[in-house]
């Protein structure tokens, strides 16, 4: 049988989305912080080769 | 600029700093090895794999009315780990620690899916943040012991009443040295409104494993505003499947068409089934019907629509059946 590729952008998603975990609409409750929100930091590493 | 000399000797030669660091390790391990602090780690690990709180003694007592046992803890953990910083002062705590000013937490103990943090919030700091206007519930659930201050806060309880809507019951209560809270993170969360001085905590959190959406609701009207993944590993996967279908890895098909028909949040199976078509459209249109075919399933009516739409499109994909699973 021939199939069809299929697009993945013409695949529609659920009515709710739903965010990568530990996000958050108001940040302003970061007062609350606990093991629900996801903080990510960047890290710069200075290496000295002896 | 100014550097400290100990410390611009540091570059030159770095084993004073090794050696404070090791002074820690040791500090933090020779505390873990305490027998009331070992008994604890061992009682974690059992609350982790699903023990109930009563069931772990040494932990029960850190969230019993009256009970010293968490005071004791922390400041017996506090005394370590000042006299160690006092005598190594180059040293670094080796325990997971935040803090942006107003709230500072340090993770005493992890297992898994379960966290026990000493948890500092200032009321200074707090009072100069705009107040939440938002409450979140997700799958998790807290216990926590006020060592120090007090506030007033708010605790919210909330009752789905449709996908996007919820009902929320608001009232405020004064806490203080001694309360102990419990919260089931889907029904209730707690706002600080207000604290005199610094609020200081105890706090106990077990995050339920393949459990539902985190999701936050505007405080007055109950409308969702957002939701998000309910534990990291959907999240993870979740990149995993954008990552495999953009290098259109085929082989990742049957996996993806697996996840999309197992036990999983509806969320993460909607995805692994979307990229599942785009790699191999006989394996995704197969799933797809599948549980388009499952009436219990969540995921069955929008899995239905989709087919009728793709089989509009592409009237041959009416010849594949659902696999029997």
């Amino acid at each position: 049988m021939n199939l069809p590729k299929i697009d993945l952008s013409s695949l529609p998603d659920l009515d709710t989305l739903t965010g990568l975990f530990g996000s958050l609409l108001h940040t302003s409750r970061i007062v609350e912080s606990d093991d629900s929100i996801v903080q990510l930091m960047a890290y710069v590493y200075e290496t000295t080769i002896h | 600029m100014f550097a400290n000399p100990e410390l611009r000797a540091l570059r030159r030669d770095d084993s004073p700093q090794c050696d404070a660091q090791v002074a820690l390790l040791q500090a933090m391990d020779d505390w873990r090895a305490r027998p009331d602090v070992a008994i604890l780690l061992a009682e974690l690990e059992e609350f982790s794999a699903g023990a109930e709180l009563e069931q772990c003694p040494g932990l029960a007592a850190l969230f019993t009315p009256g009970s010293d046992a968490a005071r004791e803890l922390t400041t017996g953990f506090s005394a370590m780990t000042c006299a160690a910083l006092a005598e190594w002062p180059l040293g670094h705590v080796t325990l997971r620690h935040f803090t942006d000013g107003v709230t500072s937490t340090i993770l005493l103990a992890r297992a898994v899916n379960v966290t026990l943090s000493l948890v500092a919030i200032d009321g200074e700091g707090l009072g100069l943040r705009p107040e939440s206007a938002t409450a979140s519930f997700g799958p998790n659930h807290t216990w926590e012991h006020v060592l120090g201050g007090s506030a007033a806060v708010e605790l919210i309880e909330c009752l789905p009443t449709g996908p996007r809507q919820a009902k929320l019951s608001r009232r405020e209560i004064e806490i203080g040295p001694g309360s102990i809270q419990f919260r089931d993170g889907q029904r209730d969360a707690r706002l600080l409104r207000r604290i005199d001085g610094a609020l200081v905590t105890l706090r106990l959190q077990r995050r339920r494993p393949n459990a539902d959406a985190t999701r936050e609701y505007d405080l007055t009207s109950g409308a969702l505003l957002h939701q998000a993944a309910g534990n990291p590993r959907d999240s993870r996967l979740e990149l995993m499947l954008a990552l495999l279908g953009r290098m259109d890895r085929k082989d990742a098909a049957p996996h993806m068409a697996g996840l999309a028909c197992g036990e999983a949040s509806a969320a993460l199976r909607w995805q692994a089934l979307r990229e599942c078509l785009a790699l191999d459209t006989q394996l995704g249109f197969t799933a797809l019907a599948t549980i388009a075919t499952r009436t219990e399933d969540a995921l069955s009516g929008p899995a239905g629509a989709l087919r009728a739409q793709l089989i509009e499109a592409h009237p041959q994909l009416q010849e594949l059946e659902p696999c029997p699973m």
